[in-house]
């Protein structure tokens, strides 16, 4: 009985707003662009977080990232530059923390020579050979495409072997196989033992993504001691340039999720015990993540009360056409009553018909906000985007809900019409 | 038999300051069956009487049965379920809602007594028929000349099978010609026991009535 009432309401409803169709559809487009642009930031927002996510997860969310810095330049130690400039990270830090934090199992210390060249026959790339250590792939997250990295017999022996990454081996390698060539990097000739897959880096992870995406070259960091010494001379602008960095990056990883901000507390201790100055950075992708997840909430929170602005503004749009409805209509009402409709019934049939518009721009402007995230900004604009359920049902039960919010009103004017005054307008 | 008796009706408005004495104590019962014409110059408070008989409106004093029932001093709500089962009126303009087709105007009524759409379809076509409107029944009543229209006001005032049926100048809206085809058309539901009440200036409807009422500053000034 009751379902049947409801269809028979509903049915009316839509056959009334159907007459005036233009002017529901123009009467509804404020719930339309409001849900759909709710819809569109927030899978724009999901889209850039996951992104951002993705790539700081790559790092690893167990590890812990020291990298080297050159210190900010103060009057005090501009004189003491004059030679070498000698800064970053040490052996002796990395022997430090495996010593005070035994807990932090895995301690991979990694340097850096920028801008060498590494040549192949004619074919020559400016790239940065790292000198790393065997387990350096796992705790990175890097895969293997060809051939194995490096082990401990090479770091042992001092081997003259390297890996690749993916950048360097489409510029050297264009149609060969890498595997088992010689390339050289400044004056030494490496082996290729082993090929890194690429890592999609993209930039905005506050940097810290930004290794791996540049062309690269691995070689164990015992050999890279022996070739290049301490000291790194450049010649820049005419002028040598000497700097003394040890080690330019080391990851600690640490076991469980839990104890990465202590570990990272402890060695942040331990560091400026043998630091004077501000030398290193500590980076930890966990707290990136974290804070990456509170910007997202704030954005939320920021596209949210855009939204319901958008959407109130909406309801008020659908309550000053319902308005004037109310009074195109007033004989009809008068109508109505006299033959027997219950005030009831009058604000149910102008309520039934707001919220049948208000839900029906929602479901039109949840089905643009499904459609245009992925065909239009994501294929225009190159941003990523994620449309998720809950945005959709948010949006579109609010839309509801403002419906029947500023349909009452109308629909209570309409009720309390004196019958024989409505069945008098003309 | 009484199908519906005033007793004592009073009925006072306020119109700024002022008070307007639009029904002085007005007593009538009519019975089932009853063909009335009530006439009467404007002001004298006619059309305030039929909207209470309507259950338009409730009188500021006095009593009024419909079957067993005073329904004087019922709320909007009762009021309202009244006019659903009990009452069907005809409008001079004849108040046909735009959007609802011939047959649909028709069901309005029905859909209020919450009659399945099928009873209700039924319903209305057998009344169009009667009506003489049976080819109509999908038509907006803008397609409709004047006497059709009423037509189909007079078979919707047919279709909640009601005690009594009001109508207010009736044929004040449409030419002679017309006008007579509308009488005819209520004296065959007279002849076919409905009551029916209206109110008129036009003597030639009240001739077509079995009885004639007649009122003046507020009451019945006679009764034949």
């Amino acid at each position: 009985m009751l379902g049947f009432r409801v269809q028979r309401t509903v049915s009316m409803g839509l056959k009334s707003l159907w007459l005036h169709k233009l002017r529901a559809v123009l009467t509804a487009l404020g719930i339309i662009l409001g849900v759909t642009s709710v819809i569109v930031m927030l899978a724009v927002g999901e889209g850039a977080s996951q992104a951002v996510q993705a790539q700081i997860r790559q790092l690893g969310s167990n590890n812990i990232i020291l990298r080297s810095k050159k210190p900010p330049e103060d009057s005090s130690t501009a004189s003491a530059t004059t030679f070498a400039l000698s800064y970053g990270l040490k052996y002796l830090d990395a022997e430090r923390i495996k010593a005070t934090v035994p807990q932090a199992d895995v301690i991979v210390p990694a340097r850096h020579i920028d801008s060498e060249y590494i040549v192949r026959y004619h074919h020559r790339v400016s790239g940065t050979v790292v000198g790393t250590v065997p387990w350096y792939t796992e705790v990175a997250k890097r895969t293997l495409s060809q051939g194995r990295f490096l082990t401990s017999l090479d770091m042992h022996r001092r081997a003259t072997v390297c890996v690749l990454n993916g950048p360097i081996v489409r510029k050297l390698f264009p149609f060969h196989d890498p595997l088992g060539a010689v390339v050289k990097a400044g004056s030494s000739d490496y082996r290729v033992v082993g090929v890194l897959e690429g890592r999609n880096a993209a930039p905005g992870a506050n940097g810290a993504a930004s290794e791996g995406s540049g062309v690269e070259i691995y070689v164990p960091i015992t050999t890279l001691q022996s070739r290049y010494g301490d000291t790194i001379f450049k010649r820049r602008s005419g002028q040598f340039q000497a700097t003394q960095v040890e080690l330019h990056r080391i990851i600690v990883r640490s076991p469980s999720l839990d104890e990465v901000v202590p570990i990272s507390k402890a060695v942040e201790q331990i560091l400026a015990y043998g630091h004077t100055k501000q030398d290193y950075e500590v980076v930890v992708p966990l707290q990136l993540l974290e804070s990456a997840e509170e910007t997202k909430r704030l954005t939320n929170l920021l596209l949210g009360s855009i939204a319901a602005i958008s959407l109130l503004v909406g309801g008020i749009g659908i309550m000053n056409i319902m308005l004037a409805t109310v009074t195109e209509r007033t004989r009809e009402i008068g109508i109505r009553r006299a033959l027997g409709a219950r005030r009831t019934d009058i604000i149910v049939q102008f309520l039934t018909e707001t919220i049948l518009l208000a839900a029906g721009g929602g479901l039109l402007g949840v089905a643009l906000g499904v459609v245009l995230p992925h065909h239009v900004v994501t294929r225009f604009f190159d941003a990523p985007t994620i449309v998720t359920a809950r945005p959709c049902i948010l949006a579109f039960s609010v839309s509801v809900g403002v419906g029947l919010i500023f349909g009452i009103y109308p629909a209570y004017r309409a009720a309390t019409m004196d019958p024989i005054e409505a069945l008098r307008h003309e | 038999m009484a199908i519906a008796q005033v007793v004592d009706l009073v009925k006072t408005y306020r119109m700024g300051a002022v008070e307007v004495h639009a029904l002085r104590g007005v007593d009538l019962a009519i019975n089932e069956g009853d063909y009335m014409a009530i006439m009467g110059p404007s002001g004298s408070g006619k059309s305030t009487f039929l909207n209470l008989l309507g259950c338009l409106d409730t009188p500021t004093r006095g009593s009024y049965f419909l079957g067993e029932q005073d329904v004087a001093r019922l709320s909007d709500a009762q009021l309202s379920h009244i006019r659903c089962h009990r009452i069907g009126f005809i409008f001079q303009s004849y108040n046909l809602i735009q959007q609802l087709s011939v047959v649909e105007n028709i069901e309005v009524p029905l859909y209020y007594q919450g009659r399945s759409a099928h009873e209700s379809r039924l319903r209305a076509t057998a009344l169009a028929e009667q009506v003489g409107l049976a080819d109509r029944a999908t038509h907006r009543p803008h397609e409709l000349s004047g006497g059709q229209q009423q037509r189909v006001a007079i078979a919707r005032a047919m279709a909640n099978d009601p005690f009594i049926i009001l109508a207010d100048e009736p044929t004040g809206n449409l030419d002679s010609a017309t006008g007579t085809e509308i009488l005819a058309l209520l004296d065959s539901l007279s002849q076919q026991g409905k009551t029916i009440i209206t109110v008129t200036h036009d003597e030639h409807v009240a001739t077509s009535a079995h009885r004639v009422v007649r009122f003046g500053d507020g009451r019945i000034v006679s009764d034949t």
